[in-house]
Parts: structure tokens; C-alpha cells; sequence
């Protein structure tokens, strides 16, 4: 056995270790130091962010304490205080468009939920041509959200479009869709949640297809019923991915503009106006800018509580898929 | 009568045979290992007989019904996964109880039939945890006894063990066993470890691609081995396979018979089996001699094959010799208290009647 | 004996193939009308039944980009040529500067997270989720005060900070996903901390930074509000375009339109089916990925 002595490290091999080049780089160096890295690789995205989002946003805060017509540049703002907040939430203007976006969000968001859960149960299995099937069903979200507006008023104009001519062969009677405010806010729901369940279909079919195969081999050695293979095994896997299209197509709709702008203008009358539309009207054709920006902060505040649902529910989705 | 029989079992895959015209008996009661290195067949058998795969061809019998067209949940077998395979939104209690709800029980008597099994398994401390937090042994623990809850007419294992630590492994293998006695049904575990298979197994079936070389009590497979595949398959250290020409047989003392060899550059001899006697003189074989059936001797003579000692092995008890000779690997296995050095030359005897002899084409020659 | 095949768990027969195929037409049927529509000629386009057999034509692609309004006069462009390379350069160039400061974002988020990183990353998440309506009005204003509006730069620096949040989001979910292992075995070689970004890092994700730009470049491409509003003439892009298009006296050229719209949509088509695999982590912002 040979005997295993230390070997000797000369004192001067470590004395010589390159100590940290100080001006070496100048400016740079000093700007990649260690200690300052993570903020300056940070900065000039929270600049940009903050110079065109965060500064706007705070000037507009500024500005929904007074009264101020962007159009009369010259006539300067009058402090009016709260009075646009206040008139905000007693406008009755205000809660009509309130519940014309809370009618379609509900109305979109349940169908989208629905049916793209039902998509993604149809495409969980592998079958024949299921690939190109699954691409044809995604067509709807390439196009443009004001194209689906433009092209859907062609489906639904009464004499051109098809689906009023298809009712036509049935009722003999020509079909007019966008006439009455139910007939147009449902006109709408069904094009957003055309265009959109696909969406949820997306989200849940990765999850249906993360189960493990051998759990539902397990389940049919088990002789358990498809009812409770469904609610033990499948349905906590898609769960909490349900509740993140859920809050993400919330947010999103209820932002909605491009299709009722386009496709109704808001109407017949104001009763698809939503409130994005109708926040843009005020600025934009009225001038109310003050009015505009504390409505707009409302909104925001909704947006807010919103998004911090939809973070937590991802955190909760990271710690439970591991 | 509830047994398990395998005709002409064969599955391809697309290209790929996987499983070609396999027999196999398993009978009342009878533990059987399905054992062989990956890609031999041995997992894709057993998930034919649960039904999770369909068979290509051949006959499933299980209590002597033919299966072949019965989906898996009504054959009315218990598997257990090699991942495991526990519902992770359920409880360990839920999770044993899942099959029963299948057999129409009330809620006392599936109560009654998990604190059972728990009991039997050592669950009880943990009924109320779901399985992301529970350990590798638990989990095993529990796959099982999701398995014995019920009242199957088969027990299947896939790589039970496989994820286990050494120790665990040897703790669950006795428990197993015992289990499996208790319950005393037709089971075909799937493994790759021998150990696994040489203790828990009645019957041994070792595969190799797709075909079923031997089946054999754990003692007939060590003690003669058919093929030269079986042979350096099962028992560790691996055993000396060499390649040799017989010269001659000769009557040896006590009406044994006495072959001849040429191997390794110079001429042994040992005591063969009278079949030999068949083989044409001048044909090539394949000796094979485990290694703790040699012993050390001096070297010198025909009955002690010279070897030069490379590399000295120790394993606790024993120590393991890695010997050369002409290029050719040899081991030995000896006890630790042998004086030996690296480098010297080395005289290897078999012990009588422990010489294997292949023929030509591998198979033994009895 | 009839033996039923037993299928393996996972699997469907044709009869489901028949199901989905009858369902996805649903969805593709419109994109399909208009693809058709772009080929008819206006009496074709609004037959009735639908003619799904009709002699295609090309007339309306041309006319996207050249018009001719005088009887017998030479045919002028439209100015199609203009929008579509607006909205390819206002896009492209956005994207880029997005994806170049976000990059570096996204690497300072990842690896050297601050204190208040959950924090930062959440009001950059907000930013995005606003209702860009929000947003606009102040934005406007100031556009118009500094002689922004209907130039460039003042639409490709607002696009820029649109696609910021989202290009740190991904890239961010792609440098997660990286193995450190590699990055501390350089970093124990002496390499400097640039290096092990540029040598080791930056080679791993180009495939996610390409995705993040397609993906980026879509939703710019088909984004209408902010370009309503602060693109003048010259800058206008596609979209904006479209909707002027219907708000005609003489009646909707649905041929034309619709020409329009296939032209436009091609990108994206491509685009989805060449990056399916990161579809996903697309549509939502880098925070599901599998």
C-alpha cells in the first residue's frame, strides 16, 4: 500500500491568484459589477416601462382631478377634485356599460369554458388526422381581433351574410341579427368565444395530456366508472389550469374593444358599448378627458385585482404540477 | 382452479417482435418470475394478461377462461405499477379503498378490508397523507396493498422493487413473500434483478427477445442451466464461460465420466456429465464453471488450469479474483482469509460435478 | 368467435376523427370563406348558395395593391404596399428592441433575482393586462404635445414598451428552464460573467428568443387600437387600413377585403404551424409551459 502524503501547495501559487480587475473596463465594469448586475440588466426595461406606461398612467392620475378637454388646448384644467370619480360611479351611463361588459364577459367567458373543455376532451386521444384537425381548430385565433370584427358584420349582415341566409331557407323570413340588443350582445358573444375557445382548449389539453398513461391504466385495473376515473384523476389535473383560462379570459374580455367597435359601433343604440369603447368614445369623440382618466382608473383597479388572482393561481399551479 | 396458462402468447409491434409464441403454466397459488434483461418481452407478457396490451396471437387463460377479448377491467386482475401509479389527489386510505368501490362494498366493510391491510402492510400511520408526501418505501407499500385489498384472481408486479434502495429492497422482498404466501394466488412478477427473482419466485421463467429460455425452480436455473444465456445470467460474480475443444471422454473413477479439454493454450480435465460422451471428439464447447466452484491449487497437472492473478476484489466475507490467462477473463471467489498476491501464477480446480459443458450451439449437455 | 379488438388506453378510431372533423369546421369555416372570398369574383362572392366550385381569380390580390380609377387610365397603387411594410417594419423593428432590452431583463430577473422580483414582475404582467384604452388617453395627449403622432418613432417606441412585459415573460420562462449546471462549470473554468451569458446562456435560447419575436411580431401585427389612434398617413398599418376600408359609401368590396386579409394572415399562419410546440407558452405570456 503506498502511503498517500499531502501534497505541498507552494504559498505562492495562492498569493498569485488574479485579484478582481478594478478599471479594467471602466464605465462598464463599474455598471456589471457584481453587486449592481441583476438592477442594470433590469433598469433600461423598468425605464422604457416606466417613461411609457408609468409616466402616462401618473399624468393621467393627475388629470382625472380635473376638468380638461383635450380638445381646447388652450383652456387650461380646472381642479374639480373627486367630482370625476364621483360622477363615475353614480353615472348611470356608467353602470349601463358596466353591465354590458359584465353580460358579455359572463356570457363569453362560460361559453369559451365550456366548449374549450369539451375541444380538449375531443383531441385527448390520439386518432386519425387528429394533428391537422387540431390545426384547423386554431384558426380562429390567427386572425386579427378587428378583422373578426370586420368579416363577422359580412356573416351577420342579413342579406350576404350566410348564417342569417342559412335561417332564411329555414323560416322562410329574412333574419336580421344586429337589430335588437339581445341579438347583438349574443352576435358578439358568439364571435368572441369562436374566436377564443380554442384558447381554453389549448390550456386544458396540455393539461389532459400531463396525466401519466399509467394512471388511468391503474383506473382500468381498478374497474373504476369513466364518472369517477374523470373526477379522481383528470379533473385535478386541469383544475387549476380551468381557473387560469378562466381569470385570463376574463381579464381579456373585459377589455374588449375591436370587436364592438367594429362590429356594432355600440349599437343598436349604446347597448353593446362596452366599457372600452365607451372609455375611447369619451376621450376620443367628447373630449372628456378628464372624466375619461378616473374611469379609467376604476377599470384599471378591476384589471389589477384581476391580474393578482391570475398570479396566484399560477404560483399555486407551479407548486402543484412540481 | 384459477391459473394463469400462456399458449403461443405473441405480440409484434409494427417491425418489432416482442413477444414470440411464449408457453408458459402458471399454477394455483405458484409465485412465477418473469425474468430477463430490458427489451426481452418479460413487461409486455405481463401487461398482455392484465389486458393492457393486445395479444398479436396465442391464448390468455386465466382460471382456464380464455381472456384474449376482455378488456383489463374485466379480468379481474391486481397490478402493481412499476412507477407505483397512486391517484396523487387522493389520500393513502382513498387510494387503497379506489378498487373495492368496483365490488359494491359498504363503507364498513371496505373500512374493515383497508385497516386489514393496512396492518398487514405497516400503513396505519399514514392513511390520512396523500402520496406527494410519502416516501419511495410507503409508496410501494401502498401500491401493494392497493393491490391485496381486493379479491382478484391474479396478482401482477411490474418491477416492484426497482425503485428501492438496498436496504428497503431487502425489507420489502421478505414482506412480499410473506404476503404472497398468505394470499396464495397465481402471481407473475416482472423483474430484472435476480436476487429479487431468486428469492421471492416458486418458478423462474428467465426471457430473452421475446422467447422464454428457461423455466425453472430457483435452484434447477443455478444448478443447470439449459443455455449458455441462462448460465451467465443468473448467479454473481458472473460465471467463467470459456471456449474449449474436447478431446477426449474417458471413463473416470466411480463410473463417472472424465472429459479432455484444450482451452486457454493447455489441456484440462474435469468431470463432465455422461452426455458428453455424445459430443464428436475434436467439436468445439463452451465450458462454463462458476466461480466459487473453483478452488486455488498448486499449479501443475491436468486437472488445474494455470492462470496469472490481475486484480484482487474483496467483497466482506470472500474475495473475489480476477484471473488471466491467454487474454481470457477467469474469476474466482474465495475466502478473505486466503493469502494470495498479485501477479503469481495460480492453479484453478473445479470442484467434481460442477463443470457445465455447452455444446456447439450453447446448450447444455446433460 | 368475433374478437373485439382491445384498444390500448389513449386511443380513438375513426369515428372520433369524424366528430372533431365535423367540429373544427366550425371554427375553420369562416377563415376558409374568407380564403375562398379572396379568390371569387364579386358576383361569386356573394352567391347564394355558397359556390363552393368557382372559376378562381386573382383580380382582387391585384387590386389589394393597384387601383384603377380613371376608365382606361394606367393603374395606380393603392398604398397597400405602404401598410403592409408598415406594419412589417413598425412590427419587426418593435419586436427587436423589445426582445433585445427584455432579453436582458428577463437575465437579470433570472439570475440575480432581486428582493422585490415577484413584485416588478407583477407590475410588468399589469402593464400588459391594462385595457389599452387606459393607457391611450394620456399617451395621446402627450403624442400630440411632442409631435409624435403619424411619425415612426413615436408608434415603434409605444410598440416597443407593448411587447416589453411580454418578451420578459418568455424569455424569462426560457432561461428558467436552463440547466445551471453548465453555467457554474464555466464560471468555475474563469470565464466572466459575459461570457458564460454569451458562450453558454444565449446559444441555449435562441430557439425560445426566435419564438418570442414570431410570437411578438403577431401580436403586434395584429394589434388596432394603438395604431388606430397614433398612426397618421404614412405609418398606418394593415389593420387600421381594413377597418377604414368598410366604412366606405359605395358599398363593402368583400372580394378585395378578403384578399386583404389572406394576404395577411399568411405570416401567421406559417408562424403557428412552424412554432406549434411553443404554442403554448405563447398565448400565455410564458407562464404555462409543459
Amino acid at each position: 500500500m503506498t502511503s498517500l502524503t499531502p501534497v505541498q501547495i507552494p504559498p505562492q501559487t495562492i498569493a498569485a491568484a488574479p485579484s478582481p480587475r478594478r478599471s479594467a473596463r471602466g464605465f462598464l465594469g463599474w455598471l456589471m459589477a457584481p453587486e449592481r448586475r441583476g438592477p442594470m440588466l433590469v433598469a433600461p426595461a423598468i425605464a422604457t416601462l416606466i417613461v411609457v406606461n408609468i409616466f402616462p398612467l401618473l399624468w393621467s392620475y393627475g388629470l382625472s382631478f380635473f376638468s380638461y378637454n383635450a380638445k381646447y388646448i388652450n383652456r387650461p384644467p380646472r381642479w374639480i377634485g373627486l367630482d370625476n370619480y364621483v360622477d363615475a360611479f353614480t353615472d348611470p351611463e356608467v353602470w349601463d356599460r358596466f353591465t354590458n361588459t359584465a353580460v358579455i364577459v359572463i356570457g363569453s367567458v362560460a361559453v369559451q369554458l365550456v366548449v374549450g373543455f369539451l375541444l380538449a376532451l375531443l383531441f385527448a386521444r390520439e386518432f386519425p388526422l387528429r394533428r391537422y384537425l387540431l390545426m384547423l381548430v386554431l384558426a380562429p385565433m390567427m386572425l386579427s381581433l378587428s378583422a373578426v370584427g370586420v368579416f363577422f358584420k359580412l356573416f351577420y349582415e342579413p342579406t350576404l351574410g350566410f348564417i342569417p341566409r342559412i335561417v332564411q331557407t329555414f323560416t322562410g323570413v329574412p333574419f336580421v341579427i344586429l337589430d335588437t340588443p339581445t341579438k347583438a350582445i349574443i352576435a358578439i358573444i358568439c364571435a368572441d368565444a369562436w374566436m377564443w375557445s380554442p384558447f381554453v382548449m389549448l390550456l386544458v389539453l396540455a393539461g389532459l395530456v400531463s396525466v401519466p398513461k399509467y394512471l388511468y391504466e391503474a383506473a382500468e385495473i381498478d374497474r373504476a366508472s369513466t364518472w369517477r376515473r374523470f373526477r379522481t384523476i383528470t379533473f385535478p389535473y386541469i383544475r387549476s389550469l380551468l381557473l387560469l383560462a378562466l381569470l385570463f379570459r376574463t381579464i381579456e374580455t373585459f377589455k374588449i374593444f375591436d370587436v364592438p367597435y367594429v362590429l356594432t359601433e355600440g349599437g343598436p343604440g349604446t347597448s353593446t358599448e362596452t366599457i372600452s369603447v365607451y372609455l375611447f368614445r369619451l376621450a376620443f369623440n367628447y373630449f372628456r378627458t378628464g372624466r375619461a382618466s378616473a374611469l379609467g382608473y376604476i377599470v384599471l383597479f378591476g384589471v389589477i385585482v384581476l391580474t393578482s388572482l391570475y398570479l396566484y393561481a399560477i404560483q399555486t399551479r407551479r407548486s402543484e404540477a412540481g | 382452479m384459477s391459473e394463469i396458462r400462456l399458449q403461443q402468447l405473441t405480440k409484434r409491434f409494427q417491425n418489432l417482435l416482442a413477444v414470440d409464441r411464449v408457453d408458459l403454466e402458471v399454477a394455483p397459488g405458484e409465485v412465477m418470475c418473469l425474468l430477463g434483461p430490458s427489451g426481452c418481452g418479460k413487461t409486455t407478457t405481463l401487461r398482455m394478461i392484465a389486458g393492457l396490451e393486445s395479444a398479436t396471437d396465442g391464448n390468455i387463460l386465466i382460471a382456464g377462461k380464455r381472456v384474449n377479448d376482455l378488456p383489463a377491467r374485466e379480468r379481474n386482475v391486481a397490478m402493481t405499477f412499476q412507477f407505483y401509479a397512486l391517484y396523487p389527489s387522493l389520500t393513502v386510505a382513498e387510494n387503497l379503498a379506489y378498487p373495492l368501490h368496483a365490488d359494491g362494498l359498504s363503507r364498513t366493510q371496505i373500512n374493515e378490508r383497508i385497516a386489514q391491510v393496512s396492518k398487514v402492510l405497516d400503513l396505519e400511520g399514514i392513511l390520512k397523507r396523500r402520496p406527494h408526501q410519502l416516501g419511495e418505501g410507503e409508496k410501494q407499500r401502498v401500491a401493494v396493498g392497493r393491490s391485496i385489498v381486493r379479491q382478484p384472481t391474479c396478482f401482477l408486479f411490474d418491477e416492484p422493487l426497482s425503485r428501492l434502495d438496498i436496504q428497503l429492497r431487502q425489507q420489502m422482498r421478505t414482506q412480499i413473500k410473506e404476503v404472497l404466501e398468505k394470499l396464495d394466488k397465481p402471481t407473475v412478477i416482472v423483474t430484472h434483478d435476480q436476487i429479487e427473482a431468486l428469492t421471492m419466485a416458486d418458478r423462474i421463467a428467465v426471457m430473452r427477445d421475446g422467447r422464454i429460455e428457461q423455466v425453472a425452480t430457483p435452484h434447477d436455473l443455478f444448478a443447470y442451466p439449459v443455455n449458455t444465456f441462462v448460465a451467465g445470467f443468473i448467479g454473481t460474480p458472473q460465471m467463467n464461460l470459456v471456449e474449449a475443444t474436447l478431446r477426449a471422454v474417458e471413463d473416470g473413477p466411480d463410473g463417472t465420466a472424465r472429459g479432455r479439454f484444450d482451452l486457454l493454450g493447455e489441456s484440462f480435465a474435469a468431470r463432465v456429465e455422461p452426455g458428453v460422451r455424445r459430443l464428436p471428439a475434436g467439436g468445439r464447447v463452451t465450458l462454463g464453471v462458476r466461480p466459487r466452484s473453483f478452488v486455488l491449487a498448486p499449479p501443475g497437472g491436468e486437472e488445474t488450469l494455470r492462470a496469472t492473478l490481475d486484480l484482487v476484489e474483496p467483497m466482506g466475507a470472500e474475495l473475489l479474483l480476477h484471473l488471466l490467462q491467454h487474454g481470457s477473463d477467469l474469476r474466482c471467489v474465495v475466502r478473505h482469509t486466503t493469502r494470495v498476491t498479485v501477479g503469481e501464477t495460480v492453479g484453478l480446480r473445479c470442484k467434481p460435478g460442477q463443470l457445465h459443458v455447452f455444446d456447439e450451439n450453447g446448450a447444455l449437455v446433460q | 368467435m368475433a374478437s373485439r379488438e382491445v384498444r390500448a388506453i389513449g386511443q380513438a378510431g375513426w369515428g372520433r376523427t369524424l366528430g372533431a372533423a365535423a367540429i373544427s369546421l366550425i371554427y375553420f369555416f369562416p377563415v376558409l370563406f374568407i380564403i375562398m372570398t379572396a379568390f371569387k369574383t364579386r358576383s361569386d362572392a356573394l352567391a347564394w348558395p355558397i359556390k363552393f366550385i368557382f372559376t378562381p381569380t386573382l383580380s382582387n390580390f391585384i387590386s389589394v395593391f393597384f387601383r384603377v380609377t380613371v376608365e382606361g387610365g394606367a393603374a395606380e397603387a393603392t398604398g397597400f404596399g405602404l401598410y403592409f411594410f408598415n406594419s412589417l417594419f413598425i412590427g419587426g423593428t418593435s419586436v427587436l428592441l423589445a426582445l433585445i432590452i427584455g432579453t436582458s431583463a428577463a437575465y437579470g430577473f433570472s439570475r440575480f433575482p432581486l428582493r422585490g422580483n415577484d413584485t416588478y414582475l407583477f407590475m410588468i404582467l399589469t402593464t400588459r393586462m391594462m385595457p389599452p384604452i387606459i393607457a391611450i388617453i394620456p399617451i395621446f395627449v402627450l403624442f400630440n404635445v411632442f409631435g409624435l403622432s403619424g411619425t415612426y418613432i413615436g408608434i415603434i417606441a409605444l410598440y416597443t414598451a407593448f411587447n416589453l412585459p411580454f418578451s420578459i415573460w418568455m424569455v424569462k420562462s426560457f432561461f428558467d428552464d436552463l440547466d445551471r449546471d453548465m453555467e457554474d462549470a464555466a464560471r468555475m473554468d474563469g470565464s466572466s460573467e459575459w461570457k458564460v451569458f454569451r458562450k453558454i446562456c444565449l446559444p441555449q435560447v435562441y430557439a425560445g428568443l426566435a419564438a418570442t419575436f414570431v410570437f411578438a411580431v403577431i401580436l403586434t401585427w395584429n394589434e388596432f387600437v394603438f395604431a388606430l389612434l397614433l398612426t397618421g398617413t404614412q405609418t398606418r398599418t394593415v389593420p387600421v387600413q381594413i377597418v377604414r376600408t368598410i366604412g366606405g359609401a359605395l358599398g363593402v368590396d368583400w372580394g378585395l377585403l378578403s384578399a386583404l386579409e389572406t394576404l395577411f394572415i399568411i405570416p401567421v399562419v406559417l408562424v403557428t404551424f412552424a412554432l406549434q410546440n411553443q404554442l403554448l407558452r405563447g398565448v400565455t405570456f410564458g407562464t404555462i409551459r409543459r
